[in-house]
């Protein structure tokens, strides 16, 4: 009986863990090599050149970090 | 940021990443994919659906799955996820319409305290970048982790 109630907090502590997990910021995030065929095409290929375009215009602003 | 959002896969170097949205109109694969510009340590964040016959991403597609806060908290979740692992990158965002980014305005606004401490924020108007600000219209955004 005793070892039920211990495996059954066990469970529900896991769960509570993995709700907050699922809730934080950084998310989780499984890795599937299967996409690693689109890492060097590039999806968005007029985004990516309406981009390119406005940052060779307008530039960067000042970072803070590199500041 | 407390939203639902959906499972992520991504491939090792975090740049794409893969979730499916569910909603009235069915299951919606989705890909978002940083993307490296011109520029050094600059990527271009981009996210459209995934045909899953043809295997084409459209970006101007309207889903209409009844989830777009989901999906845009799945998407600021990316932006985690990826400035994480290459914690000195820009990311540059914009809508594919005038109507997208004013909804990813209106989204970044909502929860811009929790954005903010964890990253700067810049907001391009008239062919300026500026600090962002709630309530100014803007054309795209930048954002830049923070030092820890």
């Amino acid at each position: 009986m005793m070892h039920f109630f211990v495996k059954e907090k066990m469970i529900k502590f896991a769960y509570m863990k993995i709700k907050e997990l699922n809730k934080s910021k950084l998310p989780i995030v499984r890795i599937d090599n299967s996409l690693e065929k689109y890492k060097n095409q590039i999806l968005f290929k007029g985004k990516l050149e309406k981009a390119n375009e406005m940052l060779r215009t307008v530039g960067l602003p000042k970072s803070k970090k590199h500041a | 940021m407390k939203l639902e959002r959906y499972e992520l896969k991504a491939e090792p170097s975090l740049t794409v990443f893969e979730f499916v949205s569910e909603g009235p109109k069915g299951k919606i694969t989705k890909l978002v994919q940083f993307g490296e510009t011109n520029f050094k340590d600059l990527y271009n964040l981009a996210f459209g659906d995934k045909d899953l016959i043809t295997g084409e991403i459209d970006d101007s597609v309207i889903s209409n799955n009844d989830d777009s806060d989901k999906v845009l908290a799945t998407v600021v979740a990316t932006v985690y996820a990826f400035t994480d692992k290459h914690s000195d990158v820009w990311v540059y965002a914009t809508g594919s319409t005038r109507s997208r980014t004013r909804l990813y305005r209106m989204g970044l606004t909502k929860y811009l305290t929790e954005i903010l401490e964890e990253f700067d924020l810049f907001g391009q108007k008239k062919g300026e970048w500026e600090v962002f600000k709630k309530g100014v219209e803007y054309d795209a955004f930048l954002c830049q982790r923070k030092n820890d």
